[in-house]
């Protein structure tokens, strides 16, 4: 799977964006399933770093590993991870440390998870244990990490429910998640994986399960609370539209690689891989001449189980050059007059 | 780039280049299948099994209902090697006073030898073909005491291996069209409760609520003693069937009526309801094929029970009654400590009975993992 | 709460009387009754009986009245506590039932009780250690263990006992303590007798509790919660302990309404194999010579477990889930 990108994800050399002040640098991660029906290469060279106190998103298709990467971080993916690094360096450290290299079980890791790194999943509907009482959940995590006093670690679950909104947070710290509606259930993930302060939080979509006022109050939560506790965030999303409301930054993934890298507005409004263009076509918005369809990507995802040669995109692409561009895959690089924005295509090489 | 290039070989010397979502449903089952090895073992011993069932009266030496008082508790024949091929000696029965039982010794003298295709008594082949052909068989004068008896001889000197043979054209087939028949009536009245509901769903519910009310053993063992003890054995075959079935359709029936109650609001089945489509090809088209795969796994879920219930109400003098024998009648011979330890090859049905029930667990457990993998 | 198990109360009373005649009715469907076995063995034994003595005996126990008058006796009786007198003893009914209830229910509750105490942690260590070579065996032994019957298994264990260990077989007591008062040494050799009974039954109900566990706890292990606890920093075996078993243990509670009169049953066979006086060879008799009285009783006694089972694994299930606990 390696290929020339390598060399642009090794920190130094290519065009990988280095900051003194990140929370989380992933250099060329690559991750594999192995199903009985073949080998999934999932993630094929995954390189990216998240600022302190910034909100990365990260965007694709269904599939493109973008939940793999969030997953790799905490160690809790189902997958092999076959090589890179993840750097992770905590509020007020400078030691680096590398989870790849810990044991996916063991203590040191587990101290990470939960701590200094939390996550929220996609289905507020099932996130939570239907036979635990919220606040004992949220409790959990506290008596785990923060202090061994029950009734202090009751009052912090109650005063954690209050920051995210929940009227009457007593009550629904005794509530079961069945008694709660699924904003509500969200809200209490979110107050679970801020209990402990965390250095980064890794939400995966979510928001994608929730009715469009639900998911603007959710958002709004999050960037509120990212301001005030100045948590980073990776946020995990297919959808554009949430990426321009919360993000700092963004990255889009196409099958397991980062093909396109820059601040939100340069995203926006100077997008550069004809993936990223395509995507933000299909986004209806106002001000767009009336009558002009909406434009989507023709084809689709290829089969998880076979390998593209050249660049992946390329039988999708609308600017492919035959020749180069299905045979060599491109590698990352920053575009012209810009030490933010990189991308990976032929058309900028 | 020469590298990402040469990776590709590697992926395309898997064996799986075809598009998974192109591949028949049928043929995944049959690759998933495949893959347990387990359950492909367990259905070639079934296989086997069951076409030495269709065959055993012609493989049977013996019919498995003649009494010979002087070969009673014979041991397995030891097979030799005499002029003519292999053989057998006659046997000698002689009283042991201090342990009153038999002994038995073989006398070298003479050599019986075994023949292949030989004409003996007579049956009728699937129940139908008059016969006298047999696999094999002794040649002997009357007057000699050469039987063969490859598993040994119970206490009425009857060929187990005869008997054996006889019991699995009931014990091989009972459990199975118990099972069938409640699969049916599990899937019609199921169908039907979930799919007209109302009065005849409540009817259909109530009834299904009172017989699992009911604790199954003792269930089916006041039904299968409510038979008659002199009905003739086709009949009392068919009734124990119906005993079976009778109590096992309910579950079946349940689960089938939530399946067609998620599926009958489905919006498929609305359209085809909405462009006028009549019950009968809703219920054919729409509903029964989505809840197939789970009846299917159901079914062959629960063969082995069914054929362990025959052979349990047949132990205990419930089920098939002598002189008919089904693995059950024999198991009661195999039921003292003093009588296995004695006689061991009585425990032969039940060895048959274990690997047989094993089989079909093993089998309905890769079919379902096969048809169902998410189950 | 209480309104439910009221609602179900009454519920299972209706439930209960439509059981008992329709069981009743399976149970008498047979032709000819009991009394034609005793007629025909007076006769053997005394020769000629005379017609008005036969009449007296039919009389006495109503073998010609129509069905629902016997019902009706029957089953007023019943209600009363007086189960009838069973025909073949001319014991009452209570009796015979009661002093084998007891030990039926014994042994059950304690193959239960072990049952549960190594069907759970094998279930989970066969998910959690998902195709490896001791989940292999262990499904391989749980598919053994279903398909051996329990009375071969009884039998095998005899032979084992008898010979290798010098244990007593079959009954419950040893002579010598068979009407001595209660004292260690007697419950030594109580338990020297049943020890097979219990692992027999227990084995059985293990191997299929075993499969049952490992398929709920692969599909709990996949739900999103799961992920959630392992996010917080949560130990494996606390995420496995305390959120997963919590979560797939519902079937095994519900099936605890079946398993009780199942045990209580199950041990027909190996009550015979083992001559242990429990209610399943009781059972047995009494429908083999047609006792209706004490067949039926059994057969309703029976089904009144099953529900009160099905009761008491309703009400432990909503103890488990709170999500029962709102319906």
């Amino acid at each position: 799977m390696t290929n020339v990108a390598t060399g642009a994800g090794t920190a130094t050399t290519g065009a990988q964006i280095i900051s003194e002040d990140d929370v989380v640098r992933v250099e060329d991660l690559r991750l594999s399933f192995y199903t009985t029906l073949g080998v999934v290469r999932a993630l094929n060279g995954v390189s990216f770093n998240i600022p302190r106190g910034k909100v990365l998103g990260v965007v694709g298709e269904s599939g493109c590993g973008k939940s793999q990467t969030g997953l790799s971080i905490m160690q809790l993916t189902p997958g092999r991870i076959e090589g890179g690094r993840i750097l992770f360096r905590e509020f007020n450290t400078s030691e680096e440390i590398d989870i790849v290299k810990l044991d996916k079980n063991g203590p040191e890791m587990r101290k990470i998870r939960g701590n200094h790194i939390s996550m929220i999943f996609q289905e507020p509907m099932t996130s939570l244990n239907p036979c635990y009482t919220v606040g004992h959940q949220i409790e959990e995590a506290i008596l785990l990490h923060q202090t061994q006093d029950k009734a202090e670690a009751r009052r912090r679950a109650v005063d954690i429910l209050r920051k995210v909104g929940m009227p009457n947070p007593e009550r629904i710290a005794d509530s079961y998640p069945h008694q709660l509606s699924g904003g509500m259930r969200q809200r209490a993930m979110i107050a679970m994986a801020l209990s402990c302060t965390p250095t980064l939080l890794i939400a995966d979509e979510p928001t994608t399960a929730l009715d469009v006022t639900t998911e603007a109050q959710i958002l709004d939560l999050m960037r509120e609370l990212q301001h005030e506790i100045g948590t980073s965030i990776m946020f995990i999303t297919h959808n554009m539209g949430v990426v321009a409301q919360m993000c700092d930054e963004v990255a889009v993934m196409y099958l397991g690689r980062i093909i396109e890298r820059a601040a939100v507005d340069d995203m926006f409004y100077d997008p550069k891989h004809p993936y990223t263009i395509s995507l933000l076509r299909s986004i209806p918005r106002l001000g767009v001449a009336r009558g002009q369809k909406l434009e989507s990507i023709k084809g689709t995802v290829p089969d998880p189980y076979s390998t593209v040669p050249g660049c992946p995109f390329h039988p999708r692409c609308p600017a492919a050059i035959p020749g180069l561009c299905d045979t060599v895959m491109p590698d990352e690089v920053f575009v012209a007059g810009s030490r933010t924005h990189t991308v990976r295509c032929h058309l900028y090489t | 780039m020469a590298t990402a290039a040469g990776e590709l070989p590697k992926v395309a010397k898997g064996k799986k280049q075809e598009d998974v979502g192109q591949i028949p449903q049928w043929k995944l089952m049959v690759r998933r299948f495949s893959q347990s090895k387990l359950s492909v073992g367990a259905l070639i011993v079934l296989g086997i099994m069951y076409v030495i069932m269709i065959l055993s009266d012609f493989i049977a030496p013996y019919p498995h209902d003649v009494l010979d008082s002087n070969n009673s508790f014979a041991p397995p024949t030891q097979i030799v090697w005499g002029p003519e091929g292999p053989g057998i000696y006659g046997l000698k029965q002689e009283l042991d006073m201090e342990r009153f039982q038999w002994i038995y010794t073989p006398d070298p003298s003479v050599i019986y030898p075994i023949r292949f295709f030989v004409q003996g008594h007579e049956y009728y082949f699937l129940g139908l073909f008059p016969s006298r052909l047999h696999l094999f068989g002794v040649e002997a004068p009357p007057e000699a005491n050469a039987r063969i008896f490859l598993w040994g001889a119970d206490k009425e000197g009857r060929d187990l291996f005869s008997r054996v043979l006889k019991g699995s054209q009931i014990s091989l087939t009972l459990g199975f069209f118990g099972v069938f028949l409640f699969v049916v009536i599990g899937s019609i009245v199921g169908t039907a409760s979930g799919y007209f509901g109302g009065a005849l769903d409540n009817l259909i519910q109530r009834l299904i609520e009172l017989i699992r009310s009911f604790p199954d053993l003792p269930l089916y063992m006041a039904l299968a003693a409510a038979v008659p003890l002199d009905t003739p054995i086709t009949v009392r075959y068919f009734l124990i069937t119906v005993v079976i079935a009778v109590v096992g359709w309910t579950g079946l029936a349940r689960e089938v009526r939530g399946k067609v109650l998620a599926f009958r609001n489905a919006d498929y089945t609305a359209a085809a309801i909405a462009a006028g489509a009549s019950h009968w090809h809703v219920i054919t088209h729409h509903l029964l094929p989505n809840a197939m795969s789970h009846i299917v796994v159901v079914g062959m879920l629960a063969i082995p029970g069914a054929i362990g219930l025959e052979t349990a109400l047949s132990f205990l003098g419930l089920g098939i009654l002598p002189p008919a024998v089904s693995w059950g009648i024999l198991l009661r011979d195999a039921q003292t400590v003093q009588a296995v330890v004695t006689y061991p090859w009585l425990l032969i049905p039940v060895l048959l009975l274990i690997i047989t029930v094993l089989a079909f667990n093993l089998l309905g457990d890769g079919v379902r993992d096969a048809v169902d993998p998410y189950a | 709460m209480l309104n439910f198990i009221a609602r179900r109360l009454v519920n299972m009373f209706f439930l209960l009387i439509v059981v008992s005649f329709v069981g009743f009715w399976i149970i008498q469907l047979p032709p000819g009754s009991i009394l034609d076995v005793q007629i025909q063995r007076l006769r053997m034994q005394g020769g000629n009986l005379p017609e008005s003595m036969i009449q007296a005996l039919r009389d006495r126990y109503g073998v010609d009245d129509p069905f629902y008058i016997q019902y009706w006796k029957w089953i007023s009786r019943s209600l009363q506590g007086d189960f009838g007198t069973s025909f073949e003893t001319d014991q009452k009914v209570a009796e015979r039932i009661y002093n084998r209830l007891g030990i039926s229910f014994g042994l059950s509750l304690t193959a239960l009780l072990f049952t549960w105490l190594v069907a759970i942690p094998i279930g989970v260590y066969s998910a959690t250690h998902r195709y490896t070579w001791p989940d292999y065996i262990i499904t391989f032994v749980q598919f053994l263990g279903l398909s051996i019957p329990g009375f071969l298994l009884a039998l095998v264990l005899l032979i084992m006992a008898s010979r290798l260990w010098d244990q007593p077989i079959g009954g419950l007591f040893s002579p010598q303590y068979a009407d001595a008062p209660w004292s260690l040494a007697k419950l030594w050799d109580f338990i020297r007798h049943v020890w097979i009974a219990v692992v027999v039954l227990a084995i059985g109900a293990t191997a299929g509790l075993t499969r049952v566990m490992r398929a709920n706890l692969l599909d709990v292990l996949n739900m999103q919660y799961i992920q959630t606890a392992r996010a917080k920093g949560l130990k494996e075996s606390t995420v496995i302990w305390k959120h997963a078993v919590r979560n797939a243990i519902h079937p095994l509670v519900m099936s605890l309404g079946t398993l009780l009169p199942a045990l209580v049953v199950g041990e027909t066979l190996i009550a015979i194999i083992l001559s242990l006086p429990t209610i399943g060879p009781l059972y047995l008799d009494a429908l083999r010579s047609q006792d209706m009285y004490l067949a039926g009783t059994i057969l309703v006694m029976l089904s009144a477990l099953l529900l009160i089972g099905n009761l008491i694994a309703d009400l432990l299930l909503a103890w488990v889930d709170p999500r029962v606990r709102l319906e």
